[in-house]
């Protein structure tokens, strides 16, 4: 059988045979059950794509005709400071807040795994934030960061810290993104949790009788065991982050999109503002192109380098 | 426990050899037992508070009153005036410094700095005072622990913005209207494709759930403009429920493999008596298949009905008129005021809350079985 191979991953080729007519009527009889999917991938997938490939050279505002562009658009993103402004942000919230996010959630599940009693309580307690509505727990945020009346810097001032201003000093604005990321991180938590659950017992009862303390059992058993889920929770954060909109959008009150400073700027922000309010909708499409692209380059990477750090049970 | 003359080196004979060596080790062990659950509580206690705290305080915030919201530092409880009946009306308690020393008198009412106040012993009297006297207060209001209710309907009945001709109610009727067609269409679309991923055999079936399982790598912002115009400027659909209810009735890949990696699970040999006895695909998918998967089904329906309540960006794009608004887009629309009323915020933030965390209870195990399916690898 032909097969792309990537790593552990193997794509599975076509195979060019001729159909006998029980493979014709099994594909009609197969397709009438995927014709849901295939309309949909056909309109709101394909024919989307192409039209935003077509796009990404054009100039287009949707009111006039389209008009083509060459590869200006991609060049013209090389020297836009905003575009680059809204990258750093991006990288720095892909490159801080996912593996901070990933580790405190790991830290998590560690803690809820542990046998406490009450622990059927805690887990609901951890996990019960995750679901709360991203625009409502954006701006439960936005209250407790407050730097006069909010909770945040007042908890803070009671271990003699003096918090920092979050949503007005640019330097703050993205750690208080993290921080509100980690609060709604109970999806991860529950993965993670799941994943230590099946953590083989026997294998940790014979490291505890070769003397190896919690650490070491920790540490040389349960992470390797684990980290087929490690690289999921982190293939899945980092193309969510780079795709960072909704809270970015909400988080900055009634001032413009990106303030303090364009430190809330993130690329989709950007896109969006580029597409429907500033309708450079050829522009905003080549963003998303190239967007697409360092998506696919950072999962085939982390694919790639996971080999070496991911351990396969069986 | 029982001594045995046995050497205290042959433990492993299954006799409880108790010797002052083993006693001192095992006291040593539940010492440090102890100490470790006791470590282990006061940790998960600690991180607990980092997720519990904030969710409080959405709840403390929303049932605090004007007086209190603001007030810095702020209080962990919520505060109201204390009010007392002064012929017939109900008038805010100060306490004010006079000449007598303090007294507790009411507000009849404060203009630029200056209060009238009344006794409420001798009701007839009026006596004017100014609030504040360079810094120091010569009144101040008199707080009590107090829940205001009256925050959930004042932020139900207005809107976004006082110039709209609309209500969050309005806002949470159209989160249902669309989280419930949205659930409609998820719900017919995805099983029959999923089913066939599962257990049909057909040409061309593995490299089409490659497809599938790509498009969940296409970041939205790819096809979003395109999406976007058609919807608005091919089929004049903008301003309704229609470009983000249409599409979940056309399949997506996470549901699809959700529901596949369940279907997988009921055994072949079920469908193949089935096949034997005659019956076709469509007969074995609806009348064996679909009554079997009834929990994967209503995981299905949990987690679409959190995505569509959840979601911002559809709304974003598509609704523009507030009598259209979501729960999310009206509660971003009234947090975009520079008159932040933050309980009225908290207390509509809550209310937006709610259903989620009903859903959760009712269906705990199926939330957690639902992430725990998206985790799993193939």
């Amino acid at each position: 059988m032909l097969e792309l191979r990537l790593g552990r991953w193997k794509l599975p080729l076509p195979q060019f045979t001729k159909w006998g007519p029980r493979d014709r009527l099994n594909f009609r009889t197969g397709m009438l059950f995927l014709l849901p999917w295939t309309i949909g991938f056909l309109a709101f997938t394909l024919y989307p794509m192409v039209m935003s490939l077509i796009y990404s050279f054009s100039i287009y505002h949707s009111k006039a005709p389209l008009e083509w562009n060459g590869i200006k658009n991609y060049a013209d993103l090389l020297t836009d400071n905003l575009f680059w402004t809204s990258l750093f942000n991006t990288v720095y919230m892909v490159a801080i807040g996912v593996p901070l996010t990933l580790f405190a959630s790991f830290f998590c599940a560690v803690l809820l795994n542990l046998k406490v009693r009450g622990q059927a309580l805690y887990r609901v307690v951890y996990f019960l934030p995750s679901i709360v509505p991203t625009v409502a727990s954006t701006i439960l945020w936005l209250w407790i960061l407050n730097p006069q009346a909010g909770i945040l810097n007042t908890v803070l001032g009671y271990f003699g810290i003096d918090g920092p201003n979050w949503m007005t000093n640019p330097a703050w604005s993205k750690p208080g993104l993290i921080l509100l990321g980690m609060w709604g991180m109970g999806n991860t938590i529950i993965i993670y949790l799941s994943g230590l659950q099946d953590v083989s017992v026997s294998l940790l009862e014979a490291a505890e009788l070769d003397g190896a303390n919690w650490w070491q059992r920790l540490w040389n058993i349960t992470v390797p065991m684990v980290s087929p889920i490690t690289l999921f929770n982190l293939i899945t954060g980092v193309i969510a982050m780079f795709q960072y909109f909704a809270q970015a959008y909400v988080f900055r009150g009634f001032q413009n999109l990106g303030y303090p400073l364009n430190s809330t700027l993130f690329y989709s922000v950007l896109l969006y503002q580029n597409a429907f309010q500033w309708l450079k909708m050829g522009y905003a499409s080549a963003m998303a192109w190239v967007l697409f692209i360092i998506i696919l380059v950072c999962t085939l990477l982390l694919l790639k380098v996971s080999d070496r750090f991911t351990y396969y049970a069986g | 426990m029982t001594t045995t003359n046995l050497p205290a080196q042959y433990p492993e004979m299954g006799l409880k050899v108790e010797t002052e060596e083993t006693r001192q080790r095992t006291r040593r062990r539940k010492f440090r037992g102890f100490f470790q659950s006791l470590f282990s509580h006061t940790l998960i206690n600690f991180v607990g508070l980092f997720f519990l705290v904030p969710f409080l305080w959405m709840l403390i915030t929303a049932f605090k009153s004007n007086e209190d919201v603001l007030h810095t530092p702020p209080r962990w409880l919520p505060y109201d005036n204390v009010r007392v009946d002064v012929n017939g009306k109900m008038l805010p308690l100060y306490n004010v410094q006079t000449e007598a020393g303090t007294k507790q008198l009411a507000a009849v009412q404060i203009v630029e700095g200056v209060g009238t106040f009344v006794d409420p012993n001798t009701p007839d009297q009026l006596v004017e005072y100014e609030i504040q006297q360079g810094e120091t207060k010569i009144a101040e209001p008199v707080m009590h622990v107090s829940f205001r209710w009256q925050n959930f309907p004042d932020a139900m009945n207005r809107a976004s913005r006082p110039s709209i001709n609309a209500s969050f109610w309005v806002y949470f009727k159209n989160s249902l209207i669309i989280a419930f067609f949205t659930i409609i269409g998820t719900l017919l679309s995805n099983a029959p494709v999923a089913y066939a991923f599962a257990r049909l055999k057909f040409p061309g079936r593995d490299i089409l759930f490659v497809i599938v399982l790509a498009t969940m790598m296409l970041p939205y912002q790819v096809t979003m403009i395109p999406i976007y115009l058609f919807f608005n400027n091919f089929l004049h659909w903008g301003d309704t429920f229609l470009p983000i209810i249409v599409p979940s009735f056309f399949a997506n890949a996470y549901d699809v493999f959700l529901l596949r990696q369940f279907f997988r699970t009921i055994p072949e040999e079920m469908c193949d008596a089935a096949r034997v006895d005659g019956a076709s695909e469509w007969q074995i998918f609806t009348q064996l298949v679909l009554p079997l998967s009834v929990p994967v089904l209503a995981t299905v329906t949990v987690f679409t009905f959190l995505w569509a309540w959840n979601d911002f960006t559809g709304p974003l794009l598509f609704l523009t008129s507030p009598r259209n608004f979501t729960m999310a887009l009206g509660l971003q629309d009234f947090q975009s005021q520079r008159t932040l009323i933050w309980n009225q915020l908290m207390a509509a933030a809550t209310v937006f809350t709610i259903p989620i965390v009903i859903a959760f209870f009712f269906a705990q195990k199926t939330f957690i079985q639902g992430i725990k399916l998206t985790g799993s690898k193939e």
